[in-house]
């Protein structure tokens, strides 16, 4: 949607308004109807796709109450899983992994996202070549694969290590050494800012030059027009990003359970939230548990996500 | 990694619904049974599964076996998943410390009920107990094995360091012998690596003391006094530099023999299963040595026992438990299929097989067959069957030694904490 576009649209000649009044009614509720139909079928697959989460979503729900080992019929025992959890020392140090993972990849992902933003949007030549290459990482990231060859990077004889071994540095176990391995994973989280990237591009664009214009003949230097410019118009694509980046974050699975071998070792430090589940769910055959895990998570989640509403009202700027 | 196999067998099912659109179901007589047979391992041990399972359609036209293999991990969670969904395999391979989570729960056959088709006269009693439950068989072993010390001998050589005497040497002999490795190799092999948090290496080392790691009645036998010098023995060997410094052992690697630092050449020693030893003195070049594990001889009581790989079970829901029993007696006791299979699995649990078999094995092979043979033939402690919760409790050690290897944890602490943990894990 940019300036020139609407402006030609303003221009173009307005159709006459319809004498028949009836016919205009009639003329515009099949187009609604239409509308609609098209919009259902849009809807079609979502549906179909929801039909396969319901059930399963309901009996979790259920089974969050039971105990259930996955052989025999699961046992109503009330709140009996939740009180567990009060006293379940490493659902404590999963939630601790997963807090601290959130916390600081999150924003630091984010901030790489946008200054990567900002210096593509300063009209490179080969744009989108550089948008593909910077984007490939976040389809990339949780898959297997990176995972395995991310192992090989800061593996203790990997790349990482022997560049260190050259300046003279005895790198660390990156992956094996509880001090780091959360760390290294953090990283690779950062590496995929492709996506709230590409997001932030597109919020720049709409951003009209005339501001920039504006601020700088006022007399706002670079940093001025970023604070009062940038930010304040590039709110809601933050405050997106801001929600997508964290809810994705609170359901890393991938990347702890190929880099630790589904263990959340070295000493529980990789024991991400979904990882402990999983490991509870289909190694201790407690499925009554994980479901309730589960939940716990959808109600984490979900509270923080509400507080980020709650705060946006203070930050996010709507300029309509 | 899921592979189906058996092309004959799908051939012989395409003839079975040539014959008419009646039935579609196999109950009636003649009609071919298809049996689901499942377990881990990797790509030889499938190719020679798949050999003995050719022997067997061929000796019982009438049972067709599609079989599905994994890797250990995986094959566990997805072993799960089959038994929650209701559509259990027929025939199913099953660790030994996850036999009594299936077996109490009722999801496996009573083997015994089918005495008449599985005979286990061949299999001797210390091993025909690591299935049973009380007087019920759940499970029966599809080899016999145990662990062992292996050390590359091409660099021992290389080094100018001794190998010492499996048959006496002590735990101390150990770390001495993995000092000078270490130390003559300038620091880049290190001595000697295993894993503090396998249970099988402690259990050893538990027995030993003379204590048993598990009592016959399913209680935790360990005393904090054994999980402290274990762990601060490991320490010891870490700190003179025999044993690999904090962080060496990735945890991603997994235990595949061509991914151990063996295989890498950068530890000379390590604790392997003897079924292994084939695989691992392939990948390690073909100059490995097998010890006993060190202080046996100086030993309360003996520290090995015999054991198994996995054992071979039957689902209790299983639609052909006479056909998928069939095959485990086949897979038991025929020896042309002992033959096909080899040594994957262990020695054969049965002991006629097990000689008949010895003379075709290479040389390579007979290693780890005449260590257990020659195991077998003195008098061991027994290994009761696993009780309840046990596969937990290497989760549990695993993280604890981790603390204690990054000095965040005293030997002191992890013991009491694995016990706290281990018996709360053992009650529920």
């Amino acid at each position: 949607m940019s300036v020139s576009s609407d402006a030609s649209t303003r221009a173009g000649t307005p159709t006459p308004p319809r004498v028949d009044g009836v016919t205009a009614a009639s003329i515009r509720a099949r187009k609604k109807l239409r509308n609609d139909r098209a919009g259902y079928l849009f809807l079609l697959p979502w549906f179909l796709g929801m039909l396969f989460m319901v059930v399963p979503f309901f009996a979790s729900l259920y089974l969050a109450f039971t105990d259930y080992n996955l052989l025999n019929p699961p046992g109503w025992i009330g709140l009996e899983n939740f009180r567990t959890m009060l006293g379940d020392a490493k659902l404590h140090q999963s939630l601790k992994v997963t807090f601290v993972y959130s916390f600081v990849s999150v924003p630091l992902s984010l901030a790489v996202a946008l200054g990567v933003a900002m210096i593509l949007n300063r009209g490179i030549r080969g744009l989108p070549v550089y948008r593909a290459v910077f984007y490939l990482p976040s389809l990339l990231g949780g898959s297997v694969a990176v995972v395995l060859l991310w192992r090989y990077i800061f593996g203790l004889d990997g790349v990482v290590n022997q560049f260190l071994g050259w300046v003279g540095v005895e790198g660390p176990g990156w992956t094996s050494d509880p001090q780091y391995a959360l760390t290294t994973l953090i990283i690779l989280h950062i590496w995929t800012f492709g996506s709230p990237m590409v997001i932030f591009l597109a919020g720049l664009r709409q951003i009209p030059a005339l501001y920039y214009e504006a601020a700088a003949i006022d007399g706002a230097n670079r940093f001025q027009q970023f604070r009062s410019v940038t930010l304040p118009l590039l709110s809601p694509i933050i405050f997106f990003n801001l929600i997508q980046s964290l809810i994705a974050s609170f359901q890393t699975f991938t990347q702890s359970f190929v880099m630790s071998n589904g263990t959340g070792q070295p000493a529980d430090s990789t024991l991400f939230y979904n990882l402990y589940l999983y490991q509870k769910g289909f190694t201790e055959f407690d499925m009554g548990y994980a479901s309730a895990m589960a939940w716990v998570l959808l109600v984490i989640i979900a509270l923080l996500t509400g507080l980020n509403f709650v705060a946006a009202r203070y930050w996010v700027f709507y300029d309509n | 990694m899921i592979r189906m196999a058996g092309l004959s067998g799908l051939g012989l099912s395409l003839a079975a619904c040539g014959r008419g659109f009646g039935g579609g179901d196999d109950d009636a007589e003649g009609d071919a049974v298809q049996l689901n047979m499942v377990w881990w391992g990797d790509a030889v041990r499938a190719e020679k599964t798949q050999a003995a399972l050719d022997l067997f359609q061929r000796k019982h036209p009438g049972i067709t076996v599609k079989t599905e293999y994994q890797d250990s991990q995986p094959y566990k969670d997805k072993l799960a998943t089959r038994f929650a969904a209701g559509e259990p395999p027929d025939l199913l391979a099953m660790r030994t410390d996850s036999l009594r989570e299936y077996a109490d729960r009722g999801a496996l056959l009573d083997l015994s009920q089918h005495s008449g088709i599985l005979d286990l006269t061949g299999v001797v009693e210390n091993a025909r107990r690591l299935g049973m439950v009380g007087d019920k068989n759940y499970g029966v072993p599809s080899g016999l094995n145990s662990i062992g010390f292996v050390v590359n001998k091409t660099l021992t050589d290389k080094f100018g360091v001794a190998i010492p005497d499996g048959n006496s040497w002590t735990w101390d002999d150990l770390a001495a012998f993995a000092r000078q490795v270490t130390a003559k190799s300038g620091r880049k092999v290190y001595g000697t690596v295993f894993e503090a948090a396998t249970l099988a290496n402690l259990m050893v080392f538990t027995r030993q003391r003379g204590e048993d790691f598990y009592t016959a009645d399913g209680k935790l036998g360990v005393t904090e006094g054994t999980l402290v010098t274990w762990l601060e023995m490991i320490e010891k060997m870490r700190t003179e530099g025999g044993f690999p410094p904090p962080g060496f052992i990735d945890p991603s690697i997994g235990s595949s023999p061509d991914k151990s630092y063996l295989a890498k050449g950068t530890v000379a020693s390590q604790i392997i299963p003897t079924n292994n030893f084939l695989t691992y003195n392939k990948a390690a070049g073909g100059n490995l040595v097998l010890l006993r594990m060190p202080g046996e001889a100086a030993a309360r009581q003996r520290g090995q026992s015999i054991d198994t790989p996995a054992l071979w079970s039957v689902s209790s829901k299983s639609k052909h438990p006479k056909e998928a029993v069939t095959l485990l007696n086949f897979l038991i006791n025929d020896v042309d299929g002992a033959k096909a299979a080899g040594t994957t699995r262990g020695v054969p649990a049965n002991s006629t097989i097990a000689g008949e078999i010895k003379a075709t094995l290479a040389a390579d092979d007979r290693t780890a067959t005449d260590y257990l043979i020659g195991l077998q033939a003195e008098k061991l402690p027994p290994s009761y069957t696993y009780p309840i919760g046990s596969s937990k409790l290497y989760g549990i050690l695993s993280s604890l030694s981790s603390e204690v290897e990054f000095g965040r944890k005293t030997p002191a602490q992890a013991a009491k904490e694995f016990l706290a943990g281990a018996r709360a894990a053992l009650a529920k």
